[in-house]
C-alpha cells in the first residue's frame, strides 16, 4: 500500500509542484546563459586550448617530451587515465548500483553524474592513445585483420582487455544516459519555442510521447541496464587494476588489487560529484532537488570507500611484510621513506585520515567544507595513482637502472588539459540538456512509501 | 505479432475520449473505476511513470527480459567464437610455449564483449518495439502531457456509454474533457 512517510525527509524540498521541477530544470535551457555560464566556459576552453597545444606539441615532436623513460615507463600519462577513469565510476554506481538498492535520493544527482562518467572516460581514453606514440596506428590495438600474418591481438594481455573495457563502458554508459534522457528531451521539446531548438530535441526525442506502455518497459529497460552496468563498471576497474597486478613488478603483483581500485574510483568519483553538485546547486539554484540531505548521504560514501581504500594501504603493507620477499617489502619501505615520500604521505593523508571528519554532521552537512573535501579526496586519489606507478618503477629490480621521475610541462599541461575537455563538455551539457532527471524527480515529489 | 507495439500510434483509430488530470491520485483512482466498469482504457499519457498505470490499462507484461538474455547469449557466442578463431585457429600465438586453447584469460573480453551485445541488442529493440525513432512526428494529445498533466485516453466501441464515461472522469478530479476525432479534439 502506498502512503505518505512520516519517518524520512522529503528528498525534494520547497513543495515543489511538476510545473515547478519543468520550470526550474529547464530554465538554463530556455534562458540565455548566465554571467557564472560564461566565464565557467572560457575558463574550460582556455584549458582546452592547453590540451591542444600540449597534444599537438607531443604529436608532432614525439612522445620524447614527456619525461617517461626506460625505467618508470608509465608517468603522469597513466596516473592521468586511472585518475579519470576512477572518476567515472561514481557516476555509473549513483545511476546503476544505487537503482539496483532503490535509493531514491539518487535521482536528483544521477544525470549529472552520468555525463561526467562519459566526460570523464573521454578524458582518460586520452592518456592510453596518445602513450602509443604513433596514434595513427592506434586501430592495432583493436582485433582487425591486417597484413601481417593475420597477425591478431593478444587475448592474454589485460592492455587488451583494458581497450574491450573502456569501449564497452563508455558506449553502455553513453547508451544508459541517453535513454534516461529521452523523456526529458521530450519535454525541452514541447517547452523551446525557436524552430531549430524544436527540430533537434524533436529529433533527440524520437517522438517521445509518455505512453504508460512504454514507460513500463522504459523501467524495465532501465532495470536491465543498471543490472549490465553495475558488473560493468566493476569489471572496467578490475580489468584496470590487472593493468599492474599481472606484471611482476614488486608493489603491483598483488591480488587485492581489483576491490581497492574499484573502492578507491568509487571513492574519488563521489569527490568529484561532490565538487560538481556543492557548485552547481548554488550556482543554478537547485538546493531544493540537491539538498543537504544527498550531500549528507554522498559524504558517508566517501568516508566509507575512502576507510576501505586505507585498510587496502595497511593490508599492502602487512602483506609485503609477510610475505618474506624482500622485494616487496623494500617496494612499500621506498613508498614510505624513499624520496618518493612526500607523495606516499599527500595520498595517506588526503584519502585515509581527512575523510575520516565525515563521523561528524557538521562535515557531512556544510556545503562549502564538503567542496574543499572533495578537491582534497581528488587530490590524494591522483597521488594513490602516481605512488603506485612512479614508486614501484622508478627502483625495480636492478639498482643500475634506477632513476627519478617528475611530469614534464608537456605531460603537466595535458594533464591540466583535460580539466578543460571535462568542464567544456560538463558546461555544454549544463547549458543544453537537464541537469537533473526531471521525470525521476517528478515522480517522487510526494514522499510515498 | 509484429515487433512494433501498434497500440501506441492513434491514426485511424475510433473516436477518442479524452481526460485530463494534474493530480496523479486522482488519475489513479478514475482509471481503477473505469477499468472496473468494463471500458478498456487505450492509454494514458504522464510526464513520469506512474506504477500500476500499466497493469489498470491491461499492458501485458515486457517480454524484453527474454530479448536481453538471447543478446547476451548471442554476445557471448559472438565472442568466444571470434576469439577461439583468431587466436586458436588462425593465428595461434606462441607467449611462453604455453597450450594454445581456451583459458580464463579469454573470460574478459568475452564479458565485455556480452554486455555490449546485451546492452544495445536490447536497446535497439525496445525502440523498435515503443516506436521512438529519430525524426518521428510525435503524436501529442496535450502540449503538457510531458510537463505536468496526464492524459487519460479511451477508444470509443460500439454500444459505449460516453456520457458515463466522461462522468466517472469527471468525478475523479479530471479537470478537461475532450474527444478527438478525425485528428481534431474538441473541449467539452
Amino acid at each position: 500500500m502506498i502512503h505518505d512517510s512520516i519517518i524520512r525527509d522529503r528528498l525534494v524540498t520547497g513543495d515543489k509542484t511538476a510545473s515547478d521541477v519543468t520550470r526550474d530544470i529547464a530554465r538554463p535551457i530556455l534562458n540565455n546563459p548566465s554571467t557564472a555560464w560564461k566565464v565557467g566556459f572560457t575558463l574550460s576552453l582556455i584549458f582546452l586550448g592547453i590540451f591542444g597545444v600540449s597534444l599537438l606539441y607531443t604529436l608532432f615532436t614525439g612522445i620524447g617530451v614527456w619525461n617517461i623513460n626506460k625505467s618508470v615507463m608509465w608517468g603522469w600519462d597513466i596516473t592521468n587515465f586511472v585518475f579519470w577513469v576512477g572518476i567515472g565510476h561514481a557516476g555509473t554506481l549513483i545511476s546503476a548500483v544505487l537503482l539496483l538498492f532503490r535509493q531514491k535520493w539518487r535521482m536528483s544527482i544521477n544525470r549529472s553524474a552520468e555525463a561526467m562518467t562519459i566526460f570523464a572516460v573521454i578524458c582518460a581514453a586520452m592518456f592510453p592513445v596518445f602513450h602509443m606514440g604513433r596514434v595513427w596506428v592506434g586501430y592495432w590495438a583493436l582485433p582487425l585483420p591486417n597484413g601481417f600474418g593475420s597477425l591478431w591481438v593478444n587475448f592474454n594481455s589485460p592492455l587488451l582487455w583494458d581497450v574491450f573495457a573502456i569501449s564497452t563502458y563508455f558506449s553502455v554508459s553513453l547508451l544508459f544516459w541517453y535513454i534516461g534522457l529521452i523523456p526529458d528531451i521530450a519535454t525541452i521539446r514541447d517547452k523551446v519555442k525557436s524552430k531549430l531548438g524544436k527540430t533537434m530535441y524533436g529529433f533527440l526525442s524520437m517522438g517521445w510521447t509518455g505512453s504508460t506502455r512504454t514507460w513500463a518497459r522504459y523501467e524495465l529497460i532501465s532495470l536491465i541496464l543498471a543490472g549490465l552496468s553495475t558488473p560493468l563498471v566493476l569489471s572496467v576497474h578490475t580489468i584496470v587494476s590487472t593493468d599492474f597486478a599481472t606484471s611482476v613488478i614488486p608493489g603491483w603483483h598483488t591480488t587485492i588489487f581489483p576491490p581497492y581500485f574499484v573502492a578507491g574510483a568509487i571513492f574519488s568519483g563521489f569527490g568529484m560529484v561532490a565538487t560538481l553538485l556543492v557548485v552547481a546547486r548554488k550556482v543554478m539554484n537547485y538546493e531544493n532537488y540537491i539538498t543537504i540531505g544527498h550531500l549528507d548521504a554522498m559524504t558517508k560514501i566517501i568516508m566509507v570507500t575512502g576507510t576501505i581504500v586505507g585498510i587496502a594501504y595497511l593490508t599492502e603493507f602487512f602483506i609485503a611484510w609477510y610475505s618474506g620477499n624482500i622485494y616487496e617489502q623494500y617496494a612499500f619501505t621506498n613508498r614510505m621513506f624513499g624520496p618518493y615520500w612526500w607523495a606516499y604521505w599527500s595520498m595517506m593523508t588526503c584519502n585515509l585520515i581527512a575523510p575520516q571528519v565525515f563521523w561528524f554532521r557538521w562535515a557531512r552537512t556544510t556545503p562549502w567544507f564538503i567542496f574543499i573535501m572533495s578537491i582534497v579526496v581528488n587530490v590524494g586519489m591522483w597521488f594513490e595513482r602516481f605512488v603506485i606507478i612512479v614508486t614501484s618503477l622508478h627502483r625495480d629490480y636492478l639498482p643500475s637502472s634506477w632513476v627519478m621521475y617528475s611530469g614534464s610541462l608537456t605531460e603537466i599541461g595535458l594533464f591540466l588539459g583535460t580539466f578543460g575537455i571535462f568542464f567544456t563538455c560538463f558546461f555544454l551539457f549544463a547549458k543544453f540538456l537537464p541537469v537533473i532527471n526531471m521525470a525521476e524527480v517528478k515522480s517522487i515529489l510526494r514522499n510515498r512509501e | 505479432m509484429g515487433i512494433l507495439d501498434k497500440k501506441l500510434s492513434l491514426r485511424d483509430r475510433n473516436k477518442m475520449l479524452i481526460g485530463v488530470w494534474e493530480d496523479e491520485d486522482q488519475l489513479m483512482a478514475g482509471a481503477s473505476e473505469i477499468a472496473h466498469a468494463g471500458v478498456h482504457i487505450h492509454d494514458v499519457y504522464t510526464p513520469y511513470p506512474v506504477h500500476g498505470l500499466d497493469r489498470i490499462i491491461g499492458a501485458r507484461r515486457s517480454k524484453l527480459a527474454r530479448i536481453a538474455f538471447f543478446c547476451a547469449v548471442t554476445g557471448l557466442t559472438l565472442m568466444t567464437t571470434m576469439i577461439w578463431y583468431m587466436y586458436v585457429h588462425d593465428w595461434p600465438m606462441n607467449i611462453g610455449n604455453k597450450p594454445v586453447r581456451f583459458t580464463p584469460s579469454w573470460a574478459p573480453v568475452m564479458f565485455e564483449g556480452t554486455v555490449l551485445c546485451t546492452a544495445f541488442g536490447m536497446s535497439f529493440f525496445f525502440f523498435w518495439r515503443n516506436r521512438l525513432v529519430h525524426g518521428i512526428k510525435n503524436e501529442l494529445l496535450d502540449i503538457r502531457q510531458t510537463d505536468d498533466r496526464m492524459v487519460m485516453v479511451i477508444e470509443t466501441t460500439d454500444g459505449m456509454d460516453e456520457k458515463a464515461v466522461f462522468n466517472m472522469m469527471k468525478n475523479h478530479g479530471a479537470v478537461e474533457l475532450r474527444e478527438f476525432h478525425n485528428g481534431v479534439q474538441t473541449v467539452l
